[in-house]
């Protein structure tokens, strides 16, 4: 187990990653680029303090309602959500997440306590993590308006909850990692996710058959499961407070003891994989076994792709194999078929917004597809990171950059043709088949909404390029300008697409709304032709930038 | 004169302030085995960069096998292999994958790409582990697989940047093999390396790059004999100025060609105390 070691050189070593983090951003202020990073960051960050500030307010009138009501046992309905956004939201968003890359430090005499410290502190400096804390202190505030003695008390069951968080974050994160890196164990995972998503289809047909008997049971079943909820963290942190509120100090301090044993789990279970680190473990999913006779005499041929010269066909193909190589982004890719199930798990008379595709389950094929798509946009708003220092070959060889992009968004294209298929295929096994004309419909929308954001992405791609690590979860991120712009881009799509659908369902007809979005797809056509046509000044315009960024070692 | 396989006319390159290419004018022999050197930072890079379309050049031009950079790059680029400085490795590709996408991206058909793709994993003695990704080789693997990669095309003319820099003996031996046939078959090399010895062994030609400046360029023999008449005609009489070495009577080594250019000595009395 870690023990945090405080020596005064372990204080010069934190201090030393601190500055150098801090040296790393007043260095990136010296280019344009990097400033206008932080102008992005800055806006994104004011959103996320809107959305912090806004749940913190929330959270904290609800706290104030419930302990007021001495009903505290309710303050659980507060810590959940909070808990599964602060673990959930790492991984539904990699775009803002950035895993720390701790490899570097390896080769510094850094004892393992101090290293395990670092990657917990420094790793944690994202989001979900502000975003938590943000709102736990809005709960903090709401006990203390409502009842203030409770307050010391309320700050320690918190932070203890907090700190939890943060190590089940940081275990998940790098378990998910190690389990993507291997293709054994991602087998493994994509075998038992289509396993549920099987499993789904008899929710229906069982639903039908006993839903008479259901009603009675529901209550029961609640009654059932309220006990395993309290032996979560929600549910023991909030235990812990209830207790604490009515005196009983003994069973106040038996949940929080609970509550130190997940701890004492969870740093078990992230010390394993930390210390494997630390030991300088490869995640290297290849092995080094010598050639049989039959490898060494067949050399593959390549692929045809028909319609494309064949330096674009032998882009396509690396593009591909990059992808299947990538254990995280194969994982953001089945994120949509997560989202579906999700929302199909919300009961319908639950009254909660969520449940919204069960009482419209044509919707639900839109909705995933586009979900699909925002995923998508990872890849498509930086085409060259995953590249790194083999886009000088791009610049090398005797290509047009307007083949190397076209090649690149094809890749893309036909990503997202296979993930809307399997969209599609889910839709209909979740929910039921979408109708004809809402398939259309969202085909187009997609069509269109495709190629503006090719044209941005590609334009981006050139403009801010980011190195990204590919085989290593978290490390995925675009530039702060790329996902602010990204954002500009989705809800300009997403209002257009609104007001169709609008106008369509206004007349009634579905199809008009495919006819729009077609409309609308030959304007975004002929943007992205003009934009490709000048992808070679473009890219000797940016070619600094772009080996700066991508080639530097 | 023969046709100059590489040219430049005043060939610059700013970064900000800084001049690190200043007014280059350069000329390689087609057939040539060219050794570009300098210290560290004198711009040898810079200009490597530029020469292979990896770098837009501040002023000047560029021209390659009577080709203009600038206006047909596609053409001259087709006639070039390059080992750059960083290698341009895909690392999530195995070798045989990635030589195969090399060979297509200069235009080869699938069958010609895999089968040189296949003979030099053989050559370089890749073969053996086909399924490795490329980020797994080390170092000295991943060198010999930019050089397969870079002559993939059957290039005219070679550029390598430091490309015996982290490769063990044999392999080394292997590459120079290789870099000798493709020279007796006519092709034109032109290498930067910090290792002087690999370079007087190796090329015929020289030129001498300091500050950004080019100081020396000719066949080494043009240089010995210019350094030797620059020492003997600025100290009559055979005697030596204090701080600079005499004029050997054997041949000048390329090393000791450089350093006198260049100027390589540093006093060295009471620096890093603390150390040892």
């Amino acid at each position: 187990m870690a023990r945090v070691s405080i020596s005064p050189q372990a204080r010069g070593q934190f201090a030393a990653v601190a500055k150098l983090r801090r040296q790393l951003f007043v260095n990136s202020l010296r280019t344009i680029r990097g400033r206008l990073e932080l102008v992005s960051r800055a806006i994104v960050g004011l959103g996320f303090a809107g959305v912090g500030f806004g749940g913190a307010f929330a959270l904290g009138s609800a706290t104030a309602f419930f302990v007021s009501r001495n009903e505290m046992e309710w303050l659980a309905l507060l810590l959940w959500p909070v808990f599964m956004f602060w673990q959930l939201f790492p991984i539904l968003a990699t775009a803002f997440t950035e895993n720390f890359d701790s490899s570097n430090l390896l080769r510094f005499p850094l004892s393992y306590p101090s290293f395990f410290v670092i990657r917990v502190t420094y790793g944690s400096l994202d989001p979900a993590t502000a975003l938590g804390s943000v709102w736990l202190a809005g709960i903090a505030v709401g006990v203390g308006f409502a009842r203030p003695r409770m307050l010391p008390w309320t700050a320690l069951i918190l932070l203890a909850f907090a700190i939890l968080n943060i190590l089940i974050g940081r275990m998940v994160f790098a378990w998910v990692e190690r389990w993507l890196a291997r293709r054994r164990t991602r087998e493994i995972l994509g075998v038992l996710f289509f396993l549920i998503l099987i499993s789904f289809q008899f929710i229906g047909p069982l639903v039908n058959r006993f839903g008479r008997g259901i009603r009675p049971a529901f209550g029961h079943i609640v009654m059932e499961v309220l006990p395993i909820e309290r032996l979560f963290p929600p549910g023991l942190a909030a235990a812990a407070f209830a207790q604490g509120a009515r005196g009983d100090f003994g069973m106040a301090l038996f949940d929080m003891l609970l509550l130190a044993a997940y701890g004492a789990g969870i740093t078990w279970l992230l010390h394993l994989r930390l210390r494997a680190q630390y030991l300088g473990e490869s995640l290297s999913e290849t092995s080094a076994r010598p050639a049989t006779p039959a490898e060494r005499s067949s050399i593959h041929r390549g692929w045809v792709v028909p319609g494309i010269s064949e330096p674009a066909a032998a882009i396509v193909e690396k593009e591909f194999r990059y992808l299947s190589r990538s254990g995280p982004m194969l994982f953001t890719l089945v994120m949509p078929l997560v989202i579906l199930l999700l929302l199909r798990l919300t009961p319908s008379h639950s009254g909660n917004a969520d449940a919204f595709l069960v009482r419209t389950p044509d919707l639900a094929f839109p909705v995933g597809a586009a979900y699909a798509l925002l995923i998508l946009t990872n890849l498509v708003y930086n085409n060259f990171g995953a590249d790194a220092g083999g886009v000088q070959l791009y610049f090398a060889a005797p290509v047009r950059f307007r083949q190397v992009l076209l090649a690149k968004n094809l890749t893309h294209t036909g990503v997202l043709v296979c993930e809307s298929v399997i969209v599609w295929l889910a839709v209909c096994f979740i929910f039921r088949p979408p109708a004809l004309g809402v398939t259309a419909a969202t085909l187009a929308g997609m069509l269109f909404a495709l190629l503006v954001n090719l044209t941005v992405g590609n334009l981006l791609s050139l403009n801010a390029p980011k190195k990204i690590e590919f085989s290593s979860f978290g490390r995925q991120r675009a530039s702060n300008t790329t996902v602010f712009a990204s954002f500009g881009v989705q809800i300009l799509v997403f209002g257009l697409a609104a007001a169709v659908l609008l106008t369509a369902r206004s007349y009634g007809r579905d199809w008009l709304a495919a006819i729009l979005f077609l409309m609308l797809a030959a304007i975004a056509f002929v943007i992205y032709a003009l934009v490709l046509s000048r992808a070679d000044e473009m890219a000797r315009a940016h070619q600094e930038t772009l080996l700066a960024e991508l080639a530097r070692t | 004169m023969t046709a100059a396989a590489i040219s430049t006319e005043h060939l610059t390159r700013r970064f900000g302030d800084l001049l690190a290419v200043d007014d280059v004018n350069l000329r390689v022999d087609a057939g040539q085995f060219f050794g570009f050197l300098g210290p560290n930072g004198a711009g040898k890079s810079t200009t490597i960069k530029m020469l292979t379309g990896l770098l837009a050049p501040t002023a000047g031009r560029i021209e390659i096998l009577g080709l203009g950079l600038a206006e047909r790059p596609v053409e001259v680029k087709r006639q070039i292999g390059v080992v750059p400085e960083g290698m341009a490795l895909f690392g999530r590709l195995t070798g045989a994958e990635y030589l195969n996408f090399v060979g297509r991206m200069y235009g080869l058909d699938r069958e010609t790409a895999a089968n040189r793709a296949g003979e030099l994993l053989d050559f370089m003695q890749l073969a053996d582990q086909p399924r490795t990704l490329v980020t797994d080789y080390s170092h000295g693997m991943q060198k010999k697989l930019a050089l397969a990669a870079a002559v993939i095309h059957n290039p005219r003319i070679l550029f390598l940047d430091e490309p015996f820099e982290g490769v063990d003996a044999i392999a080394s031996g292997t590459l120079k093999a290789m870099l000798q046939r493709m020279i007796s078959h006519g092709a034109t090399i032109f290498l930067t390396s910090h290792v002087l010895e690999i370079v007087e062994r190796l090329c015929s030609h020289v030129a001498i790059i300091h500050r950004g400046r080019l100081v020396a360029q000719g066949s080494l023999e043009e240089l010995r004999a210019g350094v030797e008449a620059q020492a003997s005609g600025a100290l009559p009489g055979g005697a030596t100025a204090k701080g600079s070495a005499p004029v050997p009577a054997e041949k000048l080594t390329l090393e000791q060609i450089f350093l006198r250019i260049v100027g390589g000595s540093r006093p060295q009395a009471e620096e890093l105390s603390w150390l040892g």
